[in-house]
């Protein structure tokens, strides 16, 4: 068989997403690949421009729809830089509480269905079930399960509901065990060591040059984590470690996600015992009315530009789930934001394919791309 | 008249529905009476009872699949329509049944709508050959054995037909890989049959299980049994080794393009073929419908007792597979072919060694092996 | 060292950056460099080498209608630090040299940059469409380039 393309996608069982990997094959083996995105391209930096800044929050939950928590932080965060508020202490410890509670439950959507990709069926449904906890809790105090719409610049919308961190620990305790059978079902089983180890290397130093960030990052020995690096919300007051790997594979991705699970249910149970005990506010006083709905009768430009709205840019760095994510908002006086630009980490991952696909076997391609953990969603934006 | 064999009903049923034509159409009698017609029709009659309860057991194994995966992964499995979901696949066909079957414009007609068909029909013909108790068929084959395994085998070029008349790249890669795995999965096979037929002297699987009335081969054989239940894992295509649709790289490997009743063809096929692997593990390894000595004679004497015995047995082997599908994810194809050529080849022929050692000194106190009690 | 204007000035011009326009406190753990488009293909070797900047985390660009901005997310390693770089580009054909031949992550940013803004990236090696179909005329990230109007949309619901 001499050598041809193949169009893995738009709909294939490997993207999880919508997008196109176009894979020369020679036989069995990875000669070239091309990666074909934009088919889910929303425009969600454009249609910022025209919405309030609270309004657009609903659109982060879109972003990454495995991770709506995190963008949703990212997102406030870089707003209120580039406003000048700053949120209460409570709504911080309660936007930490999410991101990690949104970090477990987009690592166990990940690692279902990563064990699919490999043919493993059993974990994929025990993944589901385990997060379906996690989405109840969100449930609880957002009302949402998927698109929370949650936070707000300023704080979060509203504080947990009684006897809340009763329940959540209930769900780390059944939590914790969950993990180790998880890694008994696939470090356990040889056909599973030989599938990944070895497979999609990508060492440090081409990490870096390439802009790869997040778990395959850090399963290559680096430590990079902008928890740690660059603290924000109340990351700087509890306790856990970086996870890291070394042998830059499919594997020692697995190994660093499964860690930043363990390391998740310790952060949240820090965070949980600090919002038992510290009651308060937890949205700013004195907002701007206009940061969710027009303050004024719109249409008279010059109306608007006389108010005195603040001016200024804000750079937010999150560690999402995936890698680092990067929000940077620019603020030129006005009810919207004159231009928001994310980075998304996949992104930047998935630009770097051909380096750690090109030279294995088209078999291997769900498991390596399955552990860069492709949310299509933040690619296209 | 004892009604003993399958072909005796079958034989029974045919005559009386004659008998019956010729008094109500008595001018018809003088033709009716002609021993050829009768012998013909027993024929059709046999092959539809047979059709009927291989298809049967055939869903009834999709269904105990299904119930059984459900348990694995915590949930239910199917269960809204009939009783405990018994009912759900028959649904499901009759669903495929009613779908409109295309052809993709460029695909080959003749090959995209004779490869399921034929893949159907040479998997079902298995049940021809395998006798299911003493009273299944009458007579036996002197080579039956070697007849259900050249009809497994047939399965690859089937397969391959449709999967290049698709014209499709993922079926076409599919397609070959099923080529290549189910050919480097039949020599192993074959050897550990060699070493059955060196302990059981036979190529009939009426004698080889005849022949474990006294201890089942699955003790002195174990090797052979392990080699024989993995490779028929791959010949069915099953996980870990179901790489020809692999459906995270392949989407549905070689029937992707494959709808409707097409599809239904080679979703069945499938199973008739896991049926009948399972039912040759039991038959060549398990003592097929024999039970051990110490289980009453007043028991296995009872009508269809052989085959209820044999069915268990099937089940029970399927179950084995069933877990394993649950608890395994997919090799890939290079490790599949190493271990098919590297480590089953060399298992297959250590186990004929073992079989003629085994026949030479007529008995190695291991397990499953009792002396022989003047059989 | 001082994470601030002064302190990121001073380095700056210790380790010899070309083209440096301004520097403005920003935002804590970043400040905003502002250098000439002419010199990037100068300054950035430098900043990556000299200054430890070996991560880019994006590239993207803003239309302010009477010229362009380009900007570039740096991280250092060692520092702990972003850095934000920004070029102001002229309004009629925005062009600046690739950053991707120092840091070859930003291949793909600057191929968004230049198909949703519309500033060209000189001797960039696959500037093709990206999230956009090939063939598409329109950087829907300028200005020029409108959703709807927004006044019009709020003045019907308040009637209604």
């Amino acid at each position: 068989m001499s050598e041809m393309w193949v169009n893995m996608g738009p709909q294939h069982p490997m993207t999880h997403g919508l997008w196109n990997l176009r894979v020369r094959i020679d036989g069995e083996m990875i000669v070239e690949v091309d990666p074909e995105m934009g088919y889910l391209h929303r425009g969600i930096e454009k249609i910022s421009e025209d919405r309030h800044y609270n309004e657009v929050i609903t659109l982060m939950d879109r972003t990454c729809y495995v991770a709506g928590m995190a963008w949703e932080h990212l997102y406030v965060m870089g707003a209120e830089k580039a406003l000048g508020i700053v949120p209460p202490e409570r709504a911080e410890w309660i936007r930490m509480l999410s991101e990690e509670f949104q970090r477990l439950a987009s690592h166990i959507m990940w690692y279902a269905a990563f064990v699919q990709d490999l043919g493993l069926m059993s974990p994929f449904l025990y993944g589901m079930r385990d997060r379906d906890l996690i989405l109840d809790l969100f449930q609880s105090y957002t009302g949402g399960r998927l698109t929370y719409e949650y936070m707000r610049v300023g704080g979060v919308r509203n504080d947990l509901p009684e006897g809340f961190p009763a329940q959540a620990r209930q769900v780390l305790d059944w939590l914790e065990p969950r993990l180790v059978e998880y890694d008994r079902l696939c470090m356990g089983s040889e056909i599973f060591r030989r599938r990944c180890d070895g497979l999609g290397v990508l060492k440090a130093n081409d990490c870096v040059r390439l802009g790869v960030t997040g778990p395959m990052l850090r399963s290559a020995g680096s430590k990079r984590d902008i928890r740690k690096d660059r603290p924000y919300s109340r990351y700087s007051q509890v306790e856990f470690d970086v996870a890291t790997a070394d042998s830059s594979d499919v594997t020692g991705r697995y190994l660093v996600r499964m860690e930043e699970m363990r390391q998740s249910i310790r952060i949240l149970r820090q965070a949980l015992d600090w919002l038992e005990h510290h009651p308060g506010p937890v949205l700013a006083d004195r907002l701007p009315r206009w940061l969710g709905a027009p303050y004024a009768p719109m249409g008279r430009e010059g109306y608007l530009l006389k108010r005195n709205y603040p001016k200024g840019v804000g750079l937010s760095a999150i560690e999402e789930p995936h890698g680092e994510a990067c929000a940077y908002v620019v603020n030129e006086g006005g009810e919207h934001p004159y231009r928001v630009k994310f980075r998304s980490p996949v992104f930047a991952n998935l630009s770097a394919c051909s380096h750690y696909l090109v030279g294995y076997h088209i078999a291997d391609i769900p498991p390596i791309m399955g552990s860069v953990d492709v949310c299509v969603g933040e690619v296209d934006r | 008249m004892a009604l003993t064999t399958l072909w005796d009903v079958a034989y029974f049923l045919a005559s009386g529905l004659l008998y019956v034509v010729s008094r109500i159409i008595p001018p018809l009698s003088g033709v009716l009476s002609n021993g050829d017609l009768v012998w013909g029709l027993s024929a059709l009659v046999f092959g539809a009872i047979l059709l009927a309860a291989s298809m049967i057991n055939t869903i009834m194994l999709i269904w105990f699949e299904r119930k059984m995966l459900g348990r694995f992964m915590d949930r239910r499995g199917a269960m809204h329509v009939g009783y405990a979901g018994l009912l759900q696949n028959f649904a499901d066909g009759l669903k495929l049944f009613r779908k409109n079957t295309f052809k993709p414009r460029d695909a080959d007609g003749l090959g995209f709508y004779a490869g399921p068909t034929a893949y159907m029909v040479t998997s079902l013909l298995m049940f021809g050959v395998l006798p299911v108790s003493t009273g299944w068929s009458d007579g036996s084959l002197p080579l039956s054995m070697l007849l259900a395994l050249v009809i497994f085998s047939f399965a690859p070029l089937f397969i391959f037909i449709s999967a290049w008349s698709s014209n499709n790249k993922y079926s076409l890669i599919g397609g070959m890989r099923s080529a290549a795995q189910m050919i480097a999965y039949e020599v192993p096979i074959l050897l550990a049959v060699v070493a059955v037929v060196v302990i059981s002297g036979s190529f009939d699987l009426n004698t080889i299980v005849s022949e474990q009335r006294n201890y089942w081969y699955w003790g002195p054989l174990f090797l052979a049994m392990i080699v024989f239940a993995t490779g028929m894992l791959a010949e069915m295509e099953r996980i870990p080794f179901d790489l020809p649709e692999a459906e995270a790289e392949l989407v549905e490997g070689w029937n992707t393009e494959y709808g409707g009743m097409l599809f239904a063809y080679f979703m069945l096929a499938d199973y008739v073929r896991a049926l009948a692997g399972s039912i040759l593990v039991v038959l060549l390894f398990l003592g097929g419908w024999t039970l051990p000595a110490y289980f009453p004679a007043a028991l296995t004497s009872l009508p269809l007792a052989g085959i209820v015995v044999l069915m268990v047995k099937t089940y029970l082997v399927f179950g084995v597979f069933v877990w394993i599908r649950a608890a395994l994810p997919r090799v890939r194809t290079d490790q599949l072919l190493r271990i098919g050529w590297m480590r089953m080849i060399p298992l297959s022929l250590a186990s004929i060694v073992f079989a003629v050692f085994f026949v030479l000194v007529k008995c190695i106190p291991v397990l499953g092996c009792v002396p022989s009690m003047g059989g | 060292m001082e994470w601030n204007a002064e302190g990121v000035r001073a380095q700056l011009a210790a380790a010899g950056a070309p083209g440096i326009l301004s520097v403005d406190p920003f935002d804590g753990a970043a400040a905003r460099v502002r250098f000439s488009p002419e010199s990037a293909s100068a300054l950035f070797p430098v900043l990556r080498d000299a200054l430890g900047f070996t991560h880019l985390s994006t590239v993207g660009g803003i239309d302010w209608v009477e010229r362009y901005e380009v900007f570039y997310l740096l991280w250092s390693d060692a520092a702990k630090r972003y850095l934000l770089l920004s070029a102001d580009l002229d309004a009629k054909t925005p062009h600046i040299e690739t950053a991707s031949t120092v840091w070859p992550s930003a291949n793909w940013h600057e191929r968004e940059a230049w198909e949703l803004v519309g500033i060209g990236f000189d001797h960039h090696p696959d500037l093709r469409h990206l999230l956009m179909p090939d063939g598409y005329s329109f950087h829907p990230l300028q200005r020029s380039f409108k959703l709807h109007e927004p006044e019009d949309l709020e003045v019907k619901v308040r009637h209604v």
